[in-house]
């Protein structure tokens, strides 16, 4: 699997390829959608700021392992959150 | 703070193409830069860790307006496997050693490019949010497998 550029080869809107049978339809019908949309109005629907209690309140974390992080919103972040391991 | 757009991603894209940085869009974000059609709050850059690379990455960090101490930059120039930025013009997490994705260059073989946006294939995205298996991951797993099936039988 090498380097795409998805500009050359992943055209949009058209729905070239024929249906997706396993994607249940309500999904794929948004794929479709989300594909004749520009890369800016994607984003503009997909990022969204919200407060998140105590991930917010710091200026800068920085953790020395991704397992040290992981403990560290186990251990302080709102269960709710939902950064906690399954 | 208002939510990540796409004319700061554009920022990141160009300061850190300036400073020859070695990123990837990782995570939701940068699925949602491969069309996955989804909500995150999240911007997340897989850095490839080596000095030059760090150094590199603070420079262009302070030109986008971080805010970095001297011990903040240290810590993302030595590539501490996780760290969180919301000193700057908008929030940023980096993460130099990802859950399920064993090496950068592994990585950077397979990226897919989206208007010069450098992001980790959907394959890595997905293995990093299995390996992660966090509530909020598992929840979006079965509907980003889904989208890949669609993404590649576009792409290829």
């Amino acid at each position: 699997m090498a380097h795409k550029s998805v500009s050359e080869r992943h055209p949009t809107g058209d729905g070239a390829r024929g249906p997706v049978d396993s994607v249940p339809r309500e999904w794929l019908e948004e794929f479709e959608a989300a594909a004749r949309r520009s890369l800016e109005t994607r984003m503009r629907y997909a990022f969204i700021k919200t407060y998140k209690p105590v991930l917010d309140d710091a200026r800068f974390r920085s953790f020395d392992t991704m397992a040290d992080y992981r403990r560290w919103c186990e251990e302080h972040l709102p269960d709710w959150l939902g950064y906690g391991r399954v | 703070m208002a939510a990540f757009d796409y004319r700061q991603a554009v920022e990141i894209r160009d300061a850190l193409a300036r400073h020859q940085v070695r990123y990837l869009f990782i995570g939701k974000s940068g699925a949602i830069i491969l069309g996955f059609p989804d909500t995150t709050q999240d911007a997340v850059l897989f850095v490839d860790r080596s000095p030059g690379n760090g150094r590199a990455l603070v420079a262009a960090l302070r030109e986008l307006g971080f805010a970095l101490t001297d011990t903040e930059a240290a810590d993302v120039e030595r590539g501490k496997d996780f760290v969180q930025l919301k000193n700057g013009p908008f929030d940023l997490d980096l993460v130099f050693a990802p859950d399920g994705i064993e090496r950068f260059e592994d990585a950077w073989e397979r990226r897919v490019e989206v208007e010069g946006f450098p992001v980790c294939h959907l394959d890595d995205i997905i293995a990093g949010k299995a390996a992660t298996n966090r509530v909020k991951d598992r929840e979006s797993l079965p509907r980003l497998r889904s989208f890949r099936e669609y993404w590649m039988k576009r792409v290829t």
